[in-house]
């Protein structure tokens, strides 16, 4: 399915068991591998994530689609002990 | 050379350039493919002195393959020939 990037800026991100993770509030991209890296998220939910950063980035391959919400892989648990799972990608 | 990720709203309304130093125009948005992630077509808004007819026209936009990004930075530099989608003339030996 073909969009416009400016389509998924703003859109709330829900994981797939229907907990709220935040807002898209920018995408990374990858120039060389013509491919979106990741989602930066602002407006997080502070229960799933254990950071004190305003918002993170997610990789964009546990995004599993994108319409009027985006709905990404179970995350909940994954920033419980280690931030650096968000650095890893 | 191996470039750096960028942010898409870093992008936004970023001047569009040729490799041989021609000003293509602004660039309004980008196609992507939800499911893959790939970036598929920039859409760019064209200048008024740019002649469109080489170009895949999208009403006042015109759209050129990801593939012919070659640089990104102050300026998004394009190869011209890729962009018009053409392949490089086959050199004779």
């Amino acid at each position: 399915m073909r969009a416009d990037i400016t389509s998924l800026f703003g859109l709330n991100i829900y994981t797939e068991t229907g907990t709220y993770v935040g807002k898209v509030a920018d995408l990374v991209l990858d120039v060389d591998e013509r491919k979106v890296r990741g989602l930066a998220v602002s407006d997080i939910n502070k229960d799933i994530f254990d950071v004190t950063s305003r918002g993170v980035i997610l990789p964009y391959r546990w995004v599993i689609t994108a319409g009027d919400i985006v709905l990404v892989r179970n995350v909940v648990n994954k920033f419980r002990k280690a931030n650096k799972v968000v650095e890893e990608d | 050379m191996k470039m750096a990720n960028v942010f898409a709203k870093n992008l936004s309304s970023k001047q569009v350039m040729a490799t041989d130093g021609t000003e293509i125009g602004i660039l309004y948005n980008i196609v992507m493919d939800i499911r893959t992630g790939d970036l598929i077509d920039l859409i760019v808004k064209p200048d008024m002195s740019l002649d469109t007819s080489k170009y895949k026209v999208d009403e006042q936009y015109i759209l050129l393959p990801f593939e012919s990004v070659r640089a990104i930075k102050d300026y998004i530099v394009v190869d011209k020939n890729i962009a018009r989608g053409l392949t490089p003339e086959p050199v004779e030996i």
